[in-house]
């Protein structure tokens, strides 16, 4: 699998060339090439600290990269005014902080910043598109509310209305399952390729779950050590020696049950070096190989 | 509940009104299948082609500080040595002859005209910067302003500078310069609201140690006269301190529009923000920069004036319940509070008179914890 090179499957327009990123004195990403292709959830997976979401923070210019350039229409990134890129690429970053004692519809509506001028601050089309978004999400009813007060999984769906009412052909979504359990995780994924089916938006997530990674993703990327190891259509890279190289996990890849595809399922239970796997596995809450195949059971 | 409803009906319907004549209008959109997408508790005003939000609740919360602070205005002027009569006082202010006009239209109306600027000025500057930091504890008595003008003005008084028409600009310059430095050990590739605060308050302690310095070291008398100015005081403050500060007022009015958008957005997280396009650097430094300028002049007019710019935003903030510090009625909330607090300083103790500074403090603070308690066993949250 390593060496592969990354190729087009298709048009992109969003992609990253020779991109180099780094904190500080810390090199995360190196030399990474990516097109992202369009109107296909692609989603990025890999251990804690392999860089998925630096290279997702990169591809929504939350970070400036030390070297190479994340184009956009084949424009870098950082040529473009912020406001522009707001205009075509949406991006939920992992914990949103909201304004203190914001409403729900208020929060949702501040989407359409990017869209608005300061004499022109609420047009037809902000309307349309907030209650469009408010209706896909199901967040019309918790207008009112302060999201304060919402549970974990009512906060994400207004989160992603939010993205959704920014109204653009790219979202990228940081982790957009965690602190949700089980229902509110399917809940919101199912939610993310629903819109990617009937808008064609080109989704790009970051995932901590491999089994949702592959059953979401029409394009999964698995990454280790800042580089890209595999991609493709997950039926046709999702294998135990994948898992190997990327987790360091010793797994057996089945079909899933439901959709056929392939699911990741931990084991054999005494691997020689289980102890330190345990710790990467994905999916987060409990760690352990137990967890994981209880999670597969409730599917 | 209700009026808030049928102000969103009644904006509806102007809505429909003109989407109707537009002429393209989906029937769908305001159909009882789709929900109404709309700024929660925001108004939308029309006018030609451009279009405003306006928060329902500051709007009324503004109306009524306007009406109290209107009747601070006249109560000033009614009390003093003498009593004048609110009727005598609103013919003076109407330009109508009266027996009064010496008291009322010359002693007194320069020096209130003062305190209403001065405070309009802090409570703008403290919404500003607490704004920018995120920080409902940052003002410009933490970052710096306060004690560069402070350190400035009496550093000017020792060395025999003592004209009351140019130390307001010593003031106003010193009051910038902190700023300056503050930027300066802040910015690193960017402004972050925390380190700028905790640089601030690093500067305001040194300037703060030199300012006593000065005190302890220089002429008694002076050291004297410098104290009055470093509590904020309006005694004998008139039209020669308030022309400058009406001015700048004036000129930073298209600034203020441009802050009153830009600061929607700051209210996020960095990442947030910046996914939403907005230029958070620009943002920061565009509202402190305000808010220094505004919280100098103001200085440079009355001295530091305590509390005003860290307590009228927050007051402003908890009676709009507005998910941002709103703005006009910040600076509504601190003229009331320096008005009040100078009719208070004129004649709790009268004949003896103090100065304003120890009074906002005390008009404030107690009213600020009230609203805080009440707001919390209410409700969590709401403390930015």
């Amino acid at each position: 699998m390593t060496g592969n090179r990354p190729t087009a499957p298709g048009p992109s327009r969003l992609a990253a060339r020779r991109l180099t990123l780094a904190y500080e004195d810390r090199t995360v990403v190196e030399e990474l090439d990516l097109d992202v292709p369009d109107g296909k959830v692609t989603v990025i997976v890999g251990p804690n600290a392999c860089g998925k979401s630096t290279l997702l923070r990169a591809l929504g210019r939350l970070l400036k990269p030390r070297r190479g350039a994340v184009l956009l229409d084949g424009t870098e990134l950082a040529r473009l005014p912020t406001k522009r890129i707001a205009q075509v690429i949406g991006l939920l970053p992992q914990t949103p902080v909201p304004p203190e004692g914001i409403t729900v519809g208020d929060l949702i509506a501040r989407g359409r910043q990017p869209h608005q001028k300061w004499w022109q601050q609420w047009s037809e089309t902000d309307e349309t598109s907030v209650s469009e978004a408010m209706q896909r999400t199901g967040t019309a009813d918790l207008a009112e509310r302060p999201v304060d007060e919402l549970s974990g999984g009512q906060r994400q769906r207004v989160w992603i209305a939010m993205a959704l009412a920014q109204d653009t052909d790219l979202l990228l979504l940081d982790e957009p399952t965690t602190y949700l359990d089980i229902a509110h995780q399917v809940e919101v994924l199912d939610l993310v390729r629903q819109l990617n089916r009937e808008r064609g938006r080109t989704v790009v997530a970051v995932l901590h779950d491999l089994n949702q990674a592959a059953r979401y993703a029409d394009h999964l990327i698995a990454m280790c050590a800042g580089r890209i190891v595999a991609q493709g259509a997950p039926g046709d890279i999702v294998t135990a020696e994948l898992v190997q190289e990327v987790f360091g996990l010793a797994s057996v890849v089945v079909p899933d049950p439901v959709t056929g595809g392939p699911m990741v399922v931990p084991g054999p239970l005494r691997s020689p070096d289980g102890t330190s796997a345990g710790d990467d596995v994905p999916g987060g809450a409990g760690g352990g190989a137990t967890v994981p195949a209880a999670r597969d059971a409730a599917w | 509940m209700t009026r808030i409803d049928q102000g969103e009906r009644a904006a509806q319907r102007e809505q429909g009104r003109r989407a109707g004549s537009g002429g393209h209008h989906a029937v769908g959109d305001t159909g009882s299948g789709r929900p109404r997408g709309r700024p929660v508790g925001h108004a939308v005003l029309r006018a030609g082609q451009g279009s405003f939000l306006v928060h329902r609740r500051a709007l009324v919360v503004g109306v009524v500080l306007t009406v109290l602070l209107a009747g601070a205005v006249v109560a000033s002027l009614c009390v003093g040595e003498s009593f004048v009569a609110p009727s005598e006082v609103l013919r003076v202010l109407l330009g109508l002859p009266s027996p009064d006009r010496l008291v009322v239209g010359t002693l007194r109306l320069p020096r209130l005209v003062t305190g209403l600027l001065v405070g309009i000025a802090f409570g703008l500057s403290g919404a500003l910067i607490q704004t920018m930091a995120r920080n409902p504890l940052a003002s410009p008595d933490v970052i710096g302003v306060t004690h560069g003008a402070g350190a400035a003005t009496v550093a000017a008084m020792t060395f025999g500078l003592t004209s009351y028409t140019v130390l307001p600009y010593v003031s106003v310059a010193g009051g910038l310069l902190a700023a300056l430095l503050v930027y300066l050990f802040a910015w690193r590739g960017g402004l972050a609201a925390s380190r700028f605060v905790l640089i601030g308050i690093g500067i305001s302690v040194a300037l703060g140690s030199l300012t006593r310095l000065l005190l302890t070291k220089g002429d008694y008398l002076v050291a004297q006269q410098a104290k009055t100015w470093l509590t904020g005081s309006l005694n004998g403050r008139g039209y020669d301190q308030a022309a400058p500060l009406a001015t700048v007022l004036v000129l930073l009015v298209p600034f203020l529009l441009w802050a009153a958008r830009a600061r929607r957005g700051s209210a996020f997280d960095d990442d947030t923000a910046i996914a939403l396009g907005i230029r958070l650097d620009r943002v920061r430094v565009g509202l402190s920069v305000l808010g220094v300028v505004l919280a100098s002049v103001a200085t440079g007019a009355a001295g530091p004036v305590d509390f005003v710019a860290l307590l009228a935003p927050q007051i402003a903030r908890r009676l709009t319940r507005a998910p941002h510090i709103p703005l006009v009625c910040s600076a509504l909330m601190g003229a009331l509070i320096v008005v009040i607090g100078d009719l208070l300083a004129r004649r709790l103790l009268s004949p003896l008179e103090l100065p304003v500074g120890v009074f906002t403090a005390l008009v404030g603070a107690p009213y600020l914890m009230w609203l805080i308690v009440r707001t919390r066993s209410s409700r969590s949250g709401g403390t930015a």
